[in-house]
């Protein structure tokens, strides 16, 4: 019974881990940048959705505030700092991209305070048995939305047009471009659901801790990265994999490894482990 | 239907052709011929809008499409079978002619696909396989069927027969025949001179970014030492 509450745990951990990283390794597959800056969004997207639910009582309302905002502020971070340094080597955007994170942090604590914030009435709090485990309605709504956001996503960049011509731009932009996709677009729109993404990470992780601090992105932005690097740079099945995956290892290692390890340690325990037997990542190709 | 005006192309300080003048009537098949690095690559890049245009114009369909972003000019009815083939490698067979066809109206696509799976009959049996994994003769069809999506006036492939059995080749030269008959304009690059020769109207032969023998496919297949004098030990 503990193994499968601590895999429970473990995966909705591994969902908002998901949430986050879909988005990072999009804008990777497109880009080849490290959009560190993401976890910001991430941050944003937490304080909206606590701000939106105190204000009008509906969370709901707080996910379709926050959601799009941060999509477009995803955008707009798409073309003021990373489209001008294109041409340049990726480190310069990657910088860029630290600086903005930076920044932002900041601005987060001298707009909304340093202590943070909590919900007045924290939604969806009450336990729910599945198969004679408790959870929390809100762990259940991670899982939940993480698989109807994803399993969207999927469907989208599988099935649609649109998304072939994303996957297509991820293979080989100039002829992409040659037949008739606007690469400029593309790009908007992987910034944009990445970004409402990790806004929807944020308003859960945000509804689990009940709070929302300046620097709440900061342990989830590196470990995206981790993941990222896991499911093979730029990969999004091998990111979901990775993502769950580490979830459940951290959730069954503060169990077992927690007396000498670190929670957040054992996310880079297992990155350096893949990586010296699969250089390229779980999924990646050699 | 195309014409360059002392076309000069190159990549930043580096010009690849230094001023070439063609002209390719509508439903003609034009042969460029031409040494390794000889510029004809970077010729058929720079039409397709990819490669920098340094000077001179092309018009195309009687309009100037010098300035023309790479992804309109598909629209306006110029496609490409690229060196090294470049398909969308991780896509099935099916999902590289649907993005061959994204200038197109979606109604068209299912339309342009049945012509292209009758012109190349292969690619049907192997339409749900990763294009990555076909074989090269398979990748080279669906290259030009990938560009056949777009419904082109004027299409363009680049070293046609390279690393080709000649059975393969056959049927590449035989889709380029009856595409002629349909009345596509064709822009052929090609390694094996007496191919291009066997199905070209004009050709084109480039020598170190400059044309050193332009003049009737006719001409050329008449007095085989003609071009090969002109091509060197390349023909
Ligand atoms: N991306 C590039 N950057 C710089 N120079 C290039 C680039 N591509 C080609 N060149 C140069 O431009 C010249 C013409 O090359 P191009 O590829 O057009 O020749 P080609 O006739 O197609 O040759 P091949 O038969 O080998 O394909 C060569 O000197 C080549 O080195
Ligand atoms: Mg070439």
């Amino acid at each position: 019974m503990l193994a499968f509450e601590l895999l429970l745990q473990g995966l909705v951990q591994g969902s908002i881990y998901a949430l986050i990283a879909v988005g990072l390794t999009l804008v990777y597959g497109l880009l080849r940048i490290l959009h560190v800056a993401h976890a910001g969004l991430f941050t944003l997207g937490g304080y909206i959705g606590v701000l939106v639910t105190n204000a009008t009582g509906s969370l709901a309302l707080a996910l379709l505030i926050a959601m799009p905002a941060m999509g477009l502020f995803g955008i707009a971070i798409y073309r003021t700092c990373y489209q001008p340094l294109l041409g340049r080597p990726p480190y310069v955007a990657l910088i860029a991209s630290i600086g903005l994170f930076i920044m932002m942090e900041e601005l987060f604590r001298l707009i909304f305070g340093p202590y943070g914030l909590s919900y007045v009435a924290p939604p969806l709090q009450d336990p729910v048995g599945i198969l004679g485990v408790n959870l929390k309605q809100a762990e259940l709504a991670a899982m939940v939305g993480a698989v109807v956001l994803i399993g969207g996503l999927a469907f989208l960049a599988g099935r649609t047009r649109i998304g072939t011509a994303s996957r297509a731009t991820v293979t080989d932009p100039k002829m992409a471009e040659a037949f008739g996709v606007n690469i400029a677009r593309i790009r908007d729109i992987n910034f944009f659901v990445g970004s409402a993404l990790a806004a929807s990470a944020g308003v859960i992780v945000a509804l689990l801790n009940n709070l929302v601090e300046p620097t709440m992105g900061s342990v989830p932005s590196y470990k995206a990265l981790a993941i990222i690097v896991l499911g093979g740079l730029g990969d999004l099945r091998g990111t979901l994999i990775a993502a769950l995956a580490l979830g459940v290892i951290e959730s069954f290692g503060t169990i077992y490894l927690g007396s000498f390890l670190d929670r957040d340690a054992i996310a880079f325990a297992f990155l350096i482990a893949v990586l010296m037997i699969r250089p390229q990542g779980l999924f990646g190709k050699a | 239907m195309l014409k360059l005006e002392n076309l000069k192309c190159g990549y930043g300080a580096f010009t690849a052709v230094h001023g070439l003048s063609l002209e390719i009537p509508q439903g003609e098949i034009f042969a460029l011929v031409g040494a390794n690095g000889a510029g004809k690559t970077s010729t058929i890049m720079t039409i397709a809008g990819q490669v920098e245009l340094q000077g001179g114009s092309i018009s195309f369909d009687g309009r100037d499409i010098s300035n023309l972003p790479a992804r309109e000019r598909v629209t306006a009815g110029i496609a490409l079978a690229p060196e090294g083939r470049r398909l969308f490698a991780d896509m099935s067979v099916e999902e590289n002619l649907t993005m061959g066809g994204y200038s197109r109206p979606r109604a068209a696509e299912a339309e342009m696909r049945e012509m292209v799976l009758a012109t190349f009959p292969r690619l049907k049996e192997r339409i749900h396989q990763r294009s990555g994994s076909l074989s090269g003769g398979e990748q080279q069809m669906l290259a030009i069927g990938r560009a056949l999506m777009a419904d082109p006036k004027l299409l363009m492939i680049d070293e046609v027969s390279l690393g080709l059995m000649p059975k393969i080749v056959d049927v590449c030269y035989d889709a380029i025949q009856q595409l002629k008959k349909r009345g596509i304009t064709i822009l052929l690059v090609e390694q094996n001179t007496q191919r291009a020769l066997a199905v070209a109207d004009q050709v084109c032969v480039l020598e170190s970014g400059r044309s050193v023998w332009m003049g009737s496919a006719a001409d050329a297949r008449e007095d085989p030492k003609l071009i090969e004098a002109y091509l060197g030990l390349a023909g």
